[in-house]
């Protein structure tokens, strides 16, 4: 055994400084040949042995190499810890650091501290991205555009349906702008020419399913523009065809859900609704003037207190409301008659996309047998199925960019900045299931979640 | 000039006692019909509105056809399944595709079209029948509510081929429940009435339940006799399947939100009385034993409510769609979603 130690034992030193000093390692191997035999040849070791010698090598190495970095290690471990990254991250990142060693890149480790801490600590959200300010535009981006997507990333243009409607008025001006280069169809062309300015509004603020399908619809107008048209009169038509759009699929829908909801709403009725829906402002403000006499109760929530706007616009109609924030739902629910709520999409399964805190309201009510009534436009629907709302998200900017809170106290001590071990997680959206929804108003009529993908195929349409 | 005078009251068909033609007696005649249920006695009435109608455009026609329709909802006080066949109608009035070749013949085509297919649901009901007899086993019993001509056409042709029993509700206020007992033993099938409140003490020993309906709305749901919704949950916390039957001409477009959004809710419904008398008579005091309006069977004082009480009372129930297991219907047997989907299918479009 002690033979077999010391020949393990030389037979390291051999394999490691053979990069060094071969010729060293010749004379060490020689001379311990000259004590005992087989040192180099490992065929003459057993198996046992052999498997040993390996695990040895194995583990040295290790040690030797996470020896060298090690010290590098350490300095980035504390330097985590100042910049806030949870202890169990570090750990973990630090035992990754030491595998990542041997790769070779401790430097870019570091690099990626420094940049951006806030997408480090969320570890769970991290796929939803920040919204970060546009960079700078890359390629020909038509000033409408870049305004837009300031607007946008600003947070003020709220809404699905005002986004939609601002980014077709949008691409109205980039059309109207646009000039066929020669030797090209406009049809051909101009969609090219729209991906970059598309591409710059992502960037901004990830696209809404609305604008998503106003998109569609505008791609496939313009690759069916016929080629023999005068320039001036393919852009007139292509202006027309979303003025058409907008008006038959947003505005004239928004009046037909006001009158089908507006039949819902009866007298002496309680109406609940969550934060602020274009269409469903539209709806109360119909029956009021209709002559119906009831009362609303809008429940609120942070950071971007929408509510306030709702609240003002009916206020000065004259309807009685009653203002409240998220937590306290459960002290009125059981005074409702009616949950009235926006939609930001609509999805195949029957569930609905829409401001965080929605599913919490529709829930609640399900829950004390109120009736939950979403009023959404056909052209809301996505063709996707979403389960769960994490799979696809997005998150509001930190800082209270959003609130008129009374300025009584100045506006940084108001926001919540990340500190040492706090991380400020606000999704956008959430999902509310088709078990709490009652039923869904469009402009085709009131049906219930279930039936929502059977309505393109009633229409004759082949998409939504 | 007798012509011109039938013009004449013929235009002013929305007021109700017209010289040559009253909708609403039109109805109330095909309604003696015992085939007939609402919808199409309603349809029918319609067919003949535009029989005798004078209206030169499409525009008129509907304008008249919306007014006769609007005159039989108001003389009624529970105009949901009226309003089923109605509807159907005049969707069809104005997606018929115009080929004719004047307004006359169309017309004619029109009321030609309403009385086939009159004809023609007469018939769903055994439709029906034969479909939901796959569905009853040898040996069933059933449980059943109030009086539905589908039901007992269901019931009897099972019983040719099977041996099924069948206990029936007796459905106050109007006690339809005993003359589906009366036809039932008649034709040889072991029946028996049970009291509305016991249906949850019935319910295990019962295979199924088996309903009529009113109309199927587009939920989904159910709209029938009062009573049903009870039973439909009653049934889904003992885990027994609830069927209902409903020709195609009962779907309707209604959604209501709960049961006090249905156009048969008034405010006089549950409401309470005044102190004043203004709503019911005194409240029960001091044992006063209301006169006694519908025979007592036992010589045990059995109290009865007044016609006031029953008035305080909804006729009709809505039973939402998760309760119902199968609706049966001449399109095929179809869930609850399946209904919507093709209730929407037929509207929407």
């Amino acid at each position: 055994m002690s033979a077999t130690a010391t020949i393990t034992m030389s037979a390291l030193p051999s394999k490691s400084t053979i990069k060094l000093a071969p010729a060293q390692s010749h004379a060490e191997a020689s001379s311990s040949q000259a004590q005992n035999q087989p040192p180099k040849s490992q065929k003459q070791m057993t198996k046992a042995e052999r498997r040993e010698q390996q695990e040895r090598q194995r583990a040295a190495k290790a040690a030797t190499k996470a020896a060298g970095p090690q010290p590098s290690g350490s300095n980035q471990n504390s330097a985590q810890v100042k910049k806030g990254a949870p202890p169990a991250a570090s750990t973990s990142a630090s035992v990754k650091k030491g595998g990542k060693g041997p790769d070779g890149k401790p430097t870019k480790d570091t690099k990626e501290t420094t940049s951006d801490d806030s997408a480090r600590g969320l570890r769970i959200f991290s796929h939803f991205g920040l919204p970060k300010p546009p960079g700078p535009s890359k390629g020909d981006i038509h000033p409408a555009i870049i305004r837009l997507g300031l607007q946008f990333s600003e947070f003020k243009i709220v809404g699905a349906n005002a986004r939609c409607i601002a980014t077709l008025t949008a691409f109205k001006t980039v059309i109207q702008d646009y000039v066929t280069p020669p030797n090209n169809t406009l049809s051909r062309h101009l969609l090219t020419h729209l991906s970059p300015q598309i591409t710059h509004l992502v960037s901004a603020r990830p696209m809404s399913v609305t604008m998503g399908n106003a998109i569609r619809e505008l791609k496939l107008e313009i690759s069916g523009s016929d080629i023999d048209l005068p320039e001036q009169d393919a852009k007139n038509l292509l202006c027309q065809k979303i003025d058409d759009y907008i008006s038959e699929r947003i505005t004239i829908a928004d009046q037909v859900i006001q009158e089908t909801a507006g039949t819902k709403i009866k007298d002496g009725d309680v109406i609940l609704t969550y934060a602020r829906s274009s269409v469903v402002e539209q709806v109360l403000v119909g029956a009021w003037d209709d002559g119906k006499q009831f009362s609303v109760v809008v429940v609120d929530s942070r950071p971007m207190l929408e509510g306030k706007k709702l609240l003002s616009v009916l206020c000065a109609m004259g309807i009685p409301c009653t203002y409240l924030l998220l937590p306290s739902i459960g002290s009125v629910i059981t005074e409702v008659s009616t949950v009235l709520v926006g939609a930001h999409s609509l999805h195949s399964n029957g569930a609905v996309f829409s401001r965080a805190g929605t599913a919490l309201v529709a829930m609640m009510a399900k829950q004390h047998s109120v009736p939950v009534v979403v009023c959404c436009e056909t052209y809301k629907f996505a063709e996707t199925i979403q389960l769960d709302s994490f799979t696809k998200n997005e998150l509001a900017p930190a800082g209270d960019i959003f609130s008129s809170f009374p300025l009584t106290r100045s506006k940084d001590t108001l926001t919540l900045n990340k500190q040492l071990n706090l991380e400020i997680l606000n999704p956008l959206y959430d999902l509310t299931p088709p078990s709490s929804i009652t039923a869904v108003v469009t402009e085709v009529g009131v049906i219930p979640p279930s039936s929502i993908s059977s309505i393109p195929l009633a229409l004759g349409r082949t998409t939504l | 000039m007798p012509g011109l005078a039938t013009t004449e009251a013929n235009t002013s068909a929305s007021a109700f006692p017209v010289v040559s033609f009253d909708i609403c007696e039109t109805y109330a005649s095909f309604l003696k019909n015992e085939e007939l249920s609402p919808p199409l006695a309603a349809i029918l009435a319609l067919s003949k509105l535009i029989e005798t109608s004078d209206a030169g455009t499409m525009l008129e026609l509907v304008k008249a056809l919306n007014d006769g329709a609007g005159a039989l909802k108001a003389s009624t006080s529970n105009p949901i399944s009226l309003n089923a066949g109605c509807e159907l109608f005049i969707a069809f009035v104005t997606l018929l595709p115009h080929d004719s070749a004047s307004f006359s013949d169309l017309k004619l085509e029109l009321v030609r079209q309403g009385q086939k297919y009159a004809a023609e649901a007469l018939t769903y009901r055994d439709k029906i029948a034969s479909l939901a007899l796959g569905f009853i086993k040898d040996d069933s019993v059933i449980l059943t509510h109030s009086y539905s001509r589908v039901v007992m056409k269901t019931l009897l042709r099972a019983h040719e081929r099977k041996r099924i029993s069948v206990y029936v509700t007796e459905a106050r206020p109007r006690g339809l429940g005993l003359r589906t007992y009366e036809e039932l033993t008649a034709a040889g099938i072991p029946c028996t009435v049970v009291l509305d409140s016991a249906v949850s003490y019935v319910m295990d020993k019962v295979d199924f339940v088996l309903v009529g309906s009113e109309a199927v709305v587009e939920s989904g749901g159910l709209i029938n006799a009062v009573g049903s919704n009870q039973i439909a949950i009653i049934a889904q916390a003992a885990n027994i399947p609830f069927y209902a039957l409903a020709e195609s001409y009962k779907f309707h477009r209604l959604f209501p939100l709960s049961q006090y959004d249905l156009p048969t809710h008034t405010s006089n419904i549950l409401s309470f009385p005044l102190s004043s008398g203004g709503n019911v008579t005194s409240p029960p005091t001091a044992g006063g034993i209301k006169p006694l309006h519908e025979k007592s069977t036992n010589a045990g004082c059995i109290r009865q409510m007044t016609p006031e009480q029953i008035a305080c009372n909804p006729g009709v129930d809505y039973t939402r769609p998760d309760l119902i297991t199968l609706v049966f219907s001449d399109v095929g047997s179809l869930t609850p979603e399946g209904v919507s989907q093709y209730v929407v299918g037929m509207f929407a479009g």
